[in-house]
């Protein structure tokens, strides 16, 4: 029995042991090469996204397809890079750029905020998109007493954990229930089935979503937030900031980033 | 005398005074128009997971106003209530026209602190009758909280001053004990040293640890609540099935095996998404707490009804022919004999059962419903930080490990009783001979299919299921020896394993 103890007590010994080599092998490597962005895997871009905010990044069939999708493989080839996804929940990806391990950089539909700026490092911004609010057509809001019957008690507006979104709705309609979901998709589903009143999201996914699956929805209220997208990259990996800024000027100057904002807006 | 009439005198006055302001006040109305309205004045909440804004915790406040048509405006001036503080970092001014206000105009401005206030002063004058919306970071409301009244004034092109329309009041509630602790927390240095390491930040921040524990624990109560009302409902409704799987009806047989393999057969979390999202599409109507505790039940059901049928199945045979030969007639046999033999061999089970179900809470977190995992991911959507994760994670410990504890014990028990307390290998459970009836290896087979990720469950019944053929076998001395035997076997081949991995 004692010598069974013991074993356990080696083993996790073992186990602490591995994780602490772990980190400090990791440490070492991002140490090494002070002067170049460092990638999880070399020549490799490993994007973290959720694909379920169309026409951002999305999935058909299980094709990965959208305006960031696009645009990330165009900044990984300018960086002479492969890229490939990894698909995460949406408030999962910033934690996992912070942790490192998981993801390069993070791509999906961020907005730039002082909050956010605070964890990670934002890139240049390339598309700008504002807030919008939606409802199923026979709920009985309009656009005209949308302000007023969506700040009610008993009122539920779903939106996407982690979002500014959210925080949109928690500041403007403080008198409401917001629902956070995990994803858009299950936003609108929440609308559709009862479960919520109103979604609140960003207006190019709200837009595209009532266009293609909620036909019977319409967006009711709108605000120019202004949001700036972003990509989301770990500050202790500034270089590659500074690499994807470079990448995303030359695709602005040679009409890539106009080429794909006219392709997918 | 005289006095009396002044006051009159006073009093007419007053009212004379007070009338002519009315009066000026109501044809000034319209002229009225010719001021920077405020539309709106907001701060963005800071309190995790809900609508409010705290105290001595940092906002964003968004004021936004629309000037009258022939008002060029040059300047803004918010000032706030004593005691906040803010910076003029990432202050902007925006200007909003079109239709709906969707045109957004950045108007550059330079942005100075003067006392309470932020003056921001444009570098041009903006187009008259413009809607303009200011913001300003980093504010931090005093820590007491109460209704935040803000003032402002605004510049004209012609270097006019005029007070900003009535700014609505912001309400900001005052800082619980936690964010207190988690702001003086913060400025301990050995904080700072710990929080320095990033593996120590991120998984253990003793300043979100703090301010997540009380938003969690709201959680922890939903959690509890739901599986607290759901399992008691599952309880009749497993053991009615395991009666029905074992009628010698073969339309209940079949309804209830449908019933319990459906139900096995397919994720939780698909059972979870197919009722909230799809029953409301049928047009049932049912709140979150309620369709939680009905879809747990009706989960957790199954298998208990499996737990059952193995637990009354393990009764031996000549329970019930002693029974009938005593005159009980079926219902009386099960209910007065088979029943209360089986509740205590099945308490073990039952319990981890119970585990089990509480963890499965977590998976209402996807369509909605506020529990633990729920409010966590909302911080560490906030703050980045995975603590609160952590904070979670010992909100399901506090449950199962005192639950897990008192599972070994009945289990101990259970053998000892059953087996005289002679056996002592009986309590090396893990290293328990395989259950005999082949009946019952399918199942676990099943079992351990059915819920993919959850081996754990499909262990804890194969433990169950020995623990209930260990009983058997004392009955069956015949088994005893072979078991005895394969549990040799199996503890020295163990042996060998533990021996390989030393090694």
């Amino acid at each position: 029995m004692n010598i069974k103890k013991f074993g356990v007590v080696v083993l996790l010994g073992a186990l602490v042991a591995s994780f602490g080599l772990f980190g400090c092998s990791s440490n070492n490597a991002s140490s090494d090469s002070s002067d170049d962005y460092t990638l999880l895997n070399d020549g490799v871009l490993v994007v973290g996204l959720s694909p379920d905010y169309p026409p951002f990044e999305n999935l058909e069939g299980d094709e990965l397809v959208g305006f960031e999708v696009e645009l990330g493989q165009a900044i990984a080839e300018e960086l002479g890079l492969q890229y490939e996804n990894k698909n995460l929940q949406f408030d999962a990806i910033i934690p996992a750029v912070t942790a490192g391990g998981q993801v390069d950089i993070g791509m999906s539909g961020f907005t730039v905020t002082p909050e956010r700026a605070e964890q990670i490092d934002f890139t240049d911004t390339f598309y700008i998109d504002d807030q919008a609010v939606a409802v199923m057509k026979d709920e009985g809001i309009t656009k005209d007493n949308a302000a007023d019957a969506l700040n009610q008690e008993g009122v539920i507006i779903a939106v996407q954990s982690g979002t500014t979104g959210e925080v949109y709705a928690q500041e403007n309609y403080p008198n409401a229930v917001i629902q956070p979901y995990g994803n858009s998709t299950d936003c609108f589903a929440a609308m559709q089935s009862g479960q919520a009143n109103a979604v609140c999201t960003n207006k190019a996914v709200v837009e595209k979503m009532i266009k293609d699956a909620y036909q019977n929805a319409e967006i009711v209220a709108t605000s120019a937030t202004g949001e700036e997208y972003a990509i989301v990259v770990s500050k202790d990996n500034p270089k590659l900031t500074e690499a994807i800024n470079e990448a995303l000027k030359k695709l602005q100057e040679n009409g890539t980033i106009d080429e794909l904002t006219a392709k997918w807006f | 005398m005289q006095q009396r009439i002044s006051s009159a005198a006073a009093v007419l006055m007053a009212f004379v005074v007070a009338c002519a302001v009315a009066f000026v006040g109501l044809t000034a109305l319209p002229a009225d128009a010719e001021a920077l309205d405020t539309a709106k004045c907001t701060a963005r909440p800071n309190a995790d997971g809900s609508s409010e804004v705290k105290g001595a915790t940092e906002t964003r406040i968004t004021w936004e106003g629309q000037a009258a048509e022939d008002e060029s405006i040059k300047g803004i001036t918010l000032t706030l209530p004593q005691g906040t503080s803010f910076t003029t970092k990432n202050a902007r001014i925006t200007m909003l026209s079109g239709e709906d206000l969707m045109q957004r105009t950045n108007i550059d401005a330079s942005f100075s602190q003067e006392g309470d206030s932020i003056v921001a002063t444009f570098d041009n004058a903006a187009p008259a009758g413009g809607y303009f919306r200011f913001e300003v970071y980093e504010v931090k409301f005093p820590a007491t909280g109460g209704a935040m009244e803000l003032t402002g004034t605004y510049e004209l092109a012609d270097g006019d001053y005029k007070e900003i329309g009535e700014i609505p009041a912001i309400n900001v509630v005052s800082v619980d004990p936690a964010e207190e602790l988690s702001s003086y927390l913060g400025k301990q240095e050995w904080v700072q040293a710990w929080n320095s390491n990033k593996f120590l930040h991120l998984f253990l921040d003793p300043t979100i640890l703090v301010t997540s524990f009380p938003v969690v624990v709201k959680g922890f109560f939903m959690a509890l609540g739901i599986v607290l009302v759901a399992f008691p409902c599952a309880i009749p409704f497993g053991l009615i099935l395991a009666l029905m799987r074992m009628s010698r009806l073969r339309v209940l047989r079949g309804i209830a095996t449908t019933y319990v393999n459906v139900v096995r057969g397919t994720p939780l979390f698909l059972q979870i998404y197919i009722a909230f999202f799809g029953l409301p599409l049928a047009g049932m109507q049912v709140p979150p707490f309620p369709l939680g505790v009905v879809v747990l039940a009706m989960n957790s059901s199954a298998y208990l009804c499996e737990i059952f049928r193995a637990g009354i199945q393990s009764i031996p045979k000549g329970q019930f022919e002693a029974s009938r030969s005593l005159g009980m007639n079926g219902a009386q046999t099960m209910l007065f004999v088979i029943i209360p033999q089986t509740v205590r061999r099945v308490i073990p089970t039952m319990t981890s059962e119970f585990i089990l179900l509480y963890k499965d809470t977590s998976l209402l977190a996807a369509v909605g419903v506020m529990e633990v995992v729920m409010y966590a991911k909302t911080i560490v959507a906030a703050t980045g930080s995975i603590t609160p994760y952590i904070v979670a994670a010992c909100f399901y410990l506090v449950i199962t490990l005192p639950l897990a504890k008192i599972v070994g014990h009945l289990e101990d028990h259970l053998a000892n009783k059953d087996a005289g307390g002679s056996k002592k290998k009986k309590r090396k459970k893990h290293k328990a001979p395989a259950p005999l009836d082949p009946e019952l290896e399918g199942n676990l087979a099943v079992a351990s299919e059915s819920r993919f990720g959850e081996n754990l469950r499909a262990a804890e019944k194969a433990i169950e299921a020995k623990a209930v053929s260990a009983a058997d076998s004392l009955v069956e001395e015949l088994h005893a020896e072979k078991e005895a035997a394969s549990a040799a076997l199996r503890g020295a081949s163990s042996l060998a394993t533990e021996s390989g991995k030393a090694e």
